[in-house]
């Protein structure tokens, strides 16, 4: 029960207080190459967060084992809390610049503190963002700003398609977070759904802090609509959910949102989830060559199963590595390593990643189904 | 209006609001019988949670078993807890009573991140996905479990506080302390029980709301402050006011919810327990200070 | 109300000086960010002082007092472009008014009936922050805040900001300072120390209390407007829960009813947090076993070391002690 977490967080407390140390030979001369990978370590993204973290330092071992990036430096990672909230990201990317005098950052995993953490960074350190969705972040022009994620319009154009052609409810309902993601998706699916003839019956908002959905899912089961679309990014929320649609007596199709299955979830959830369908740029079945490796080292590592939130933890720490390769090797050409990423595929464990000019990553995204308790990916 | 879900809503609301009644029958008591406003009493409801937990999966037994242990477990965390703490601060202000409550809960809601893991669980009950059908109403058996236990864990510390010698040394410490030490009443041990019989309580309905949900080391929180809505609400050490208020806020909760709006859920019990302070400051069932 | 000894005016000369330059001796921009926080952290504690330390009650409001300042400037600046500096003043009034309302229908009960009252007033506005996306952009928070500025002086970074929040807390804790020895702030302490006899004596108690809260309330939101514009990102969580119980912290670890206590308070909340960074994982289990321990065996706050030193000393010297200009903390209502 002591988990790897806290061996892992006692590795991450190590890495803040003793500079690297124990390397031998020339390597030894070689600063590393120091990322801040600021995340939700406490609160109720904590368990989000851990995943990124694990998924992030299994790669960064990876790449490490293999003689670092730059000709030999290692890729150090420290890690902040932001605690989900945007004041204590703002603060700790502060704390990575100012004071710890990072190479570069690894950060938002929600949308609010995407959004106020890249003004703090704006312009002056490479910055790389991963699951937040929010279409805004990457839209107001940020030179060394890079955001993984498929964009909330991105995903729900996939997504849409996938709900009308293959899962064909005729009527939907949503159960969506009150948060600017969960508000952003009623609305793209609203659209693109009354777009191919499904009825929207109606829609409830949950709050990031309820623990109980009895109340809500008993007014949304009242609607009878054919499908309940659930939009919960937290791991323990989206189970007492998926749980609770069942528990009421809900026997209507269940449709889980983009990006957000996660082994966890299928856990946690029961028999709740077998059969619903979710869209993810992660599988496990990937053909991508980096992703077996990082895969036997997440395994070995952590008790946790690879998952899409780790996976992009990978990406990232893959796209910081690529990019300071491609630029020559100085982890501090902002420059050069913007433009190289924006001109070049980057390979990762999602297979090949193209940035817009505005920093944006396309992701391929694939239609995934609970199937026996595990997630596969459907293709036709 | 449709019957079907008005009558599932205040079902739903009664299944809370019990949960609320069990989590605040620790805390009215604690209030009641030693002036502590403790706000670690939400930490120990997580606590049974996780005992639960971890006793039915480490040790395989069943969850009955598993819930009855964590909250023996917990009522001897109680115990320490006042040793360590709360008796030798008892002569203190009240604010530091306070503090010294805020930060124990800090302490545990951290340690407990730190041991258990920041990923949330689940306690497996047998109960939890087997849903029953009463008239139009549909409730898994461990929502009426919740209800029934409370039930049952009511009537037995009621009976406890009303006719045992222990329940009667906690009744005459709860109206005058002085004067119950001077009859000869051990108050440390009153204050000793006092604390395992609301520890246990907290565990208790953490063992038995823990199915009905998912868990995670911040539940705590959660728990302490609608059990002190329900407390303040019902009035300060009435266990009886405490019933009362809990089953209120929870079909308040529901239909508010329900039919005004779900985003002002939490609100509209605010509200309401606001109403109810200005009608009758000291809460519904308050008359003069003692355990009823 | 004279001063206890010669030294005092020269101490707190000594300071304030020391207090000015600070940032710097802090060597990085991140150490001045620190700075900041402490210095604001200090004037919202306080602020809440007022309510806790001086009026003798407990409040799980003051948060959302801190909320509706910041929302008030940053709304103010945001949607109608109003210059920071005059949403400032608004933001201080507008909490005041929240404050005089809440507190007109709060401060009829005491004790932990009117801790549950703040805390749904306190709620209640944190769910009305939540929803009204129109007018506050609910969860998602305002972002984009522009910085405060004074003519050609803009207060964009740590260093400005600093000495802007070090003079209000310096006027603050005048403020405080003249109050106690004042009519008024005698009033209080009499309120607090037995309420039915402050009102045998003429006292209008309930009038006594509402000044006090209302004026906390305006710093709040004071403060609350300047957290605002130096962080510029504002969400409903500035009104949650956790920061409640921080600023409780604050005010009772460094000693509550003094003017030293909450800025002592405020440096080794900051400065604690700051500086367990390195236990890692165990930074918030060894904050909150410091914050346990030093309640259990510090029952008046940080600042009742120093008080018990300086009564020591002084009964050397045989002087009296009477301890002015700070009331005891020991003094409060057991």
């Amino acid at each position: 029960m002591f988990g790897r977490r806290t061996l892992l967080a006692a590795a991450a407390a190590l890495a803040l207080t003793i500079p690297v140390a124990g390397t031998t030979g020339a390597q030894a001369q070689q600063p590393p190459v120091r990322i801040a990978l600021i995340g939700p370590m406490s609160g109720t993204g904590a368990f989000e967060g851990q995943l990124g973290l694990e998924g992030a330092q299994a790669m960064a071992a990876v790449i490490n084992a293999k003689g670092g990036v730059a000709g030999g430096r290692k890729i150090e990672l420290l890690t902040y809390d932001d605690k989900g909230s945007p004041e204590d990201g703002v603060s700790a990317a502060k704390r990575a610049m100012e004071q710890d005098n990072v190479d570069m950052i690894i950060g938002g995993w929600f949308s609010a503190v995407a959004l106020s953490m890249k003004e703090v960074t704006r312009d002056k350190i490479i910055t790389v963002m991963t699951s937040s969705q929010h279409p805004k972040v990457t839209e107001e022009g940020h030179k060394y700003l890079f955001r993984l994620n498929a964009t909330s319009a991105m995903m729900s154009e996939f997504y849409s398609k996938a709900i009308c052609e293959r899962i064909k409810p005729k009527s939907i309902a949503f159960m969506n977070v009150n948060d600017d993601w969960g508000r952003l998706e009623l609305d793209n699916y609203t659209k693109l759904l009354t777009g191919c003839g499904i009825e929207v019956k109606g829609h409830e908002f949950y709050n990031r802090t309820d623990t109980d959905f009895t109340t809500a899912l008993t007014k949304l089961k009242s609607l009878n609509a054919d499908a309940i679309y659930v939009a919960a990014i937290n791991t323990s929320q989206g189970a007492t959910i998926y749980r609770q649609i069942k528990q009421t007596g809900y026997r209507g199709k269940v449709i889980a949102s983009a990006g957000n299955m996660n082994p966890k979830l299928v856990e946690l959830s029961g028999n709740s989830l077998e059969q619903v369908y979710s869209a993810s740029p992660f599988t496990e079945d990937g053909a991508a060559p980096s992703l077996k490796p990082w895969l036997e080292q997440y395994r070995k590592d952590y008790k946790n199963d690879p998952s899409f939130i780790a996976a992009l933890g990978a990406q990232a720490v893959q796209t910081l590595a690529f990019g300071v390769d491609a630029a020559g090797g100085d982890p501090r050409a902002y420059d050069k390593i913007a433009a190289a990423l924006k001109s070049q595929a980057v390979p990762t464990v999602m297979g090949e990643l193209r940035f817009s000019d505005k920093g944006q990553a396309s992701q391929a995204i694939h239609l995934v189904q609970v199937q026996k308790k595990q997630i596969v990916s459907v293709r036709d | 209006m449709d019957f079907t879900v008005f009558a599932q809503q205040i079902a739903n609301g009664l299944v809370n609001g019990m949960a609320y009644v069990l989590i605040a029958t620790g805390l009215t008591l604690v209030f009641g019988v030693l002036r502590i406003v403790n706000f670690a009493h939400g930490e120990f409801y997580m606590l049974g949670a996780y005992i639960t937990y971890f006793v039915g999966t480490l040790f395989g037994l069943d969850y009955i078993a598993a819930a009855a242990i964590s909250a023996v477990v917990v009522a001897g965390l109680g115990v320490a807890a006042n040793k360590l703490i709360f008796w030798p601060l008892r002569r203190d202000h009240e604010f530091t009573i306070l503090l010294s409550s805020l930060g124990l809960a800090l302490l545990i809601a951290n340690g407990g991140e730190l041991l258990f893991g920041a990923d949330p669980k689940y306690v497996e009950s047998p109960f939890a996905d087997e849903v029953l059908d009463i008239g139009t109403v549909t409730l898994t058996q461990q929502r009426v479990l919740v209800f029934a236990a409370a039930v049952v864990t009511l009537i037995a510390v009621y009976l406890f506080i009303r006719y045992s010698r222990f329940g009667k040394m906690m009744r005459a410490t709860a109206q005058n302390p002085d004067g119950a030490a001077l009859t000869g009443i051990n108050i440390g041990l009153v204050h000793t029980y006092t604390f395992a019989l609301a520890c246990g309580l907290a565990a208790l309905s953490g063992a038995l709301v823990g199915p009905t949900v998912m868990i995670f080391p911040t539940i705590g929180n959660w728990a302490v402050l609608k059990g002190f809505i329900v407390v303040i609400m019902g009035g300060l050490g009435s266990v009886t006011g405490a019933l009362f208020a809990g089953l209120l806020l929870g079909v308040i909760e529901s239909l508010g919810g329900g039919y005004i709006s779900l985003g002002f859920m939490e609100a509209i019990g605010y509200a309401m327990i606001i109403a109810v302070l200005l009608w009758r400051p000291n809460g519904l069932f308050s008359t003069a200070r003692g355990l009823r | 109300m004279n001063t206890n000894s010669h030294g005092q005016p020269l101490a707190i000369a000594g300071g304030v000086a020391a207090l000015a330059v600070l940032p710097f001796l802090a060597g990085n921009a991140y150490l001045e960010h620190l700075l900041v926080l402490w210095m604001l952290y200090a004037l919202l504690a306080l602020s809440l002082n007022i309510v806790i330390g001086y009026l003798g009650e407990l409040t799980f409001g003051h948060a959302a007092f801190v909320g509706v300042g910041a929302y008030t400037s940053a709304i103010l600046s945001t949607q109608l472009g109003l210059p920071p500096l005059l949403g400032l003043p608004l933001a201080g009034l507008v909490a005041a008014a929240f404050g005089l309302v809440i507190g007109y229908a709060a401060l009829r009960v005491v004790g932990p009936q009117f801790a549950i009252l703040t805390l749904g007033f306190g709620a209640i506005l944190f769910t009305i922050t939540n929803h009204w996306v129109d007018l506050t952009r609910g969860p998602m928070g305002i972002t984009d805040i522009p910085p405060m500025a004074i003519g050609p002086l803009a207060f964009d970074s740590a260093r400005p900001t600093y000495y802007l929040v070090l003079a209000l807390v310096l006027a603050t804790a005048y403020l405080c300072h003249a109050l106690v020895g004042s009519r008024t702030g005698r009033a209080f302490l009499a309120v607090r120390e037995n309420a039915p006899l402050a009102a045998s004596l003429g006292i209008n108690v309930f009038h006594t209390k509402l000044m006090g809260f209302v004026a906390a309330t305006a710093i709040a939101g004071i403060g609350g407007a300047i957290y605002a514009h130096y962080i510029r990102v504002i969400t409903p969580d500035i009104m949650g829960v956790h920061n409640v119980a921080a600023l409780i912290i604050v005010v009772i670890i460094g000693g509550r009813g003094t003017i030293l206590g909450p800025i002592l308070g405020a440096l080794v909340y900051i400065g604690l947090l700051e500086s367990l960074r390195v236990a890692g994982p165990l930074r918030m289990v060894i904050f909150a076993a410091l914050l346990t321990g030093t309640v259990v065996f510090l029952p008046g706050g940080l600042i009742s070391l120093w008080q018990r030193w300086r009564n020591a000393h002084r009964s050397e010297n045989t002087q009296p002690a009477t301890p002015t200009g700070l009331p005891s903390t020991e003094g409060g209502a057991k």
